[in-house]
């Protein structure tokens, strides 16, 4: 099973288009918000390189916005 | 061949799938993506009936009142073109096609771009078009709005909590805003108006660091982490080129009826030209742009 964590901002919609879609695939996550969080946030933006939410960490990879087919991908739904 | 196919499902297009499945319509709703451009929108005060609520709450209650009234969607496909065929029209989507009597089009419209150097390369490392969602990665930064609309001062409401100051770049000598908006501005200490500026570059290494602009002649520079791009909208409309008739701003025309140059074609929302770009007149025009297109089959029929 994937470790997922999300990170994500509160009023984004994105970020929480993205944590539906992880639920209604019955995926466990970490839901991190990095408004709150301002060390992870700067983080974040290091590791990714971007400024930019939700991040989606999937076992290390990290995928930038919600990118459906790329999650799909990585998690291997169909 | 279906009765309609209602393209775009933000407020326009849903209104009118609604309207079509109470109508008992043979109908599709299809759609790229299910929300449209209010799903950014950080905080809705002037819906009728609707006091105070989010882009996302509202599309909830969206998607609960279409499962309500068993409206048909199909959320994925893209279309890229349509055709006029005998009796209606014909559209291609990336992997399927449709056919249909009567189309309305409800595509809305994305970010307008201020078409600058760094724009694009800065996209996402400190520029944005989304201040709901990137606005709290500017904690304590120094940011600016370009803009002087409703969106750019909804921006500032949002973040002006969160960046510690906020350059609100206008192009303009005034806004051009709701008054709840632009009044409370004044009082926001960390907000500091620059008004007649064209923004013309936006630099940075890794990340944005900052802005050039120009003002009455003079070119200036100002030092920021972030760039929250707000300056109008563009119509999704690209597809429609030398099918129906477009404005200068590519807005699809239509009339008071919603009817677009095309017979059997409407349009309705922020893709069409309405001069005012509300989401109250988005719905009442997907229901007038459906009310019309049942009238137009039922007169066909009647011959």
């Amino acid at each position: 099973m994937s470790n997922v964590k999300v990170y994500s901002t509160p009023a984004c919609p994105y970020c929480r288009k993205a944590k539906e879609f992880l639920h209604e695939n019955n995926i466990e996550f970490e839901d991190i918000n990095i408004a709150a969080d301002q060390r992870t946030a700067r983080e974040i933006i290091e590791k990714t390189g971007r400024m930019s939410v939700p991040v989606i960490d999937i076992d290390g990879k990290y995928i930038i916005g919600y990118d459906e087919p790329a999650l799909k991908e990585t998690l291997h739904i169909k | 061949m279906l009765d309609v196919v209602i393209i775009g499902a933000g407020i326009a297009g849903c209104t009118a799938a609604v309207y079509a499945a109470r109508n008992r319509m043979d109908y599709l709703l299809v759609s790229d993506n299910f929300g449209g451009q209010f799903l950014e929108s950080g905080m809705i005060l002037n819906y009728p009936g609707v006091i105070q609520t989010d882009g996302f709450k509202f599309r909830s209650a969206f998607e609960k009142q279409l499962e309500f009234n068993g409206v048909q969607r199909l959320i994925g496909p893209h279309i890229k073109k349509i055709e006029s065929i005998e009796n209606g029209f014909r559209l291609i989507g990336d992997r399927q096609e449709f056919e249909t009597q009567t189309v309305i089009i409800a595509t809305g419209s994305h970010p307008r771009k201020l078409n600058v150097p760094g724009e694009d390369s800065f996209l996402n490392r400190g520029v944005t078009y989304c201040s709901v969602c990137d606005g709290p990665l500017f904690a304590d930064k120094i940011i600016a709005i370009i803009g002087g609309g409703n969106s750019a001062l909804e921006g500032i409401h949002f973040t002006h909590r969160i960046a510690k100051k906020i350059y609100l770049i206008n192009i303009e000598d005034h806004f051009s805003a709701h008054a709840y908006l632009s009044e409370t501005i004044a009082s926001f200490e960390n907000v500091e108006v620059i008004d007649k500026a064209r923004t013309f570059e936006i630099f940075g290494d890794d990340f944005v660091q900052g802005l050039r602009y120009e003002r009455e002649g003079k070119q200036y520079q100002l030092d920021v982490h972030g760039i929250i791009i707000e300056i109008g909208r563009t119509p999704n409309t690209d597809f429609l080129k030398g099918f129906v008739e477009l404005d200068e701003k590519k807005h699809v025309v239509i009339d008071c009826q919603s009817r677009t140059s095309v017979e059997g074609v409407f349009a309705a929302g922020d893709c069409a030209s309405g001069l005012e770009y509300q989401y109250v007149i988005a719905a009442g025009q997907g229901c007038i742009a459906l009310l019309k297109a049942a009238r137009y089959l039922s007169n066909r029929r009647d011959f």
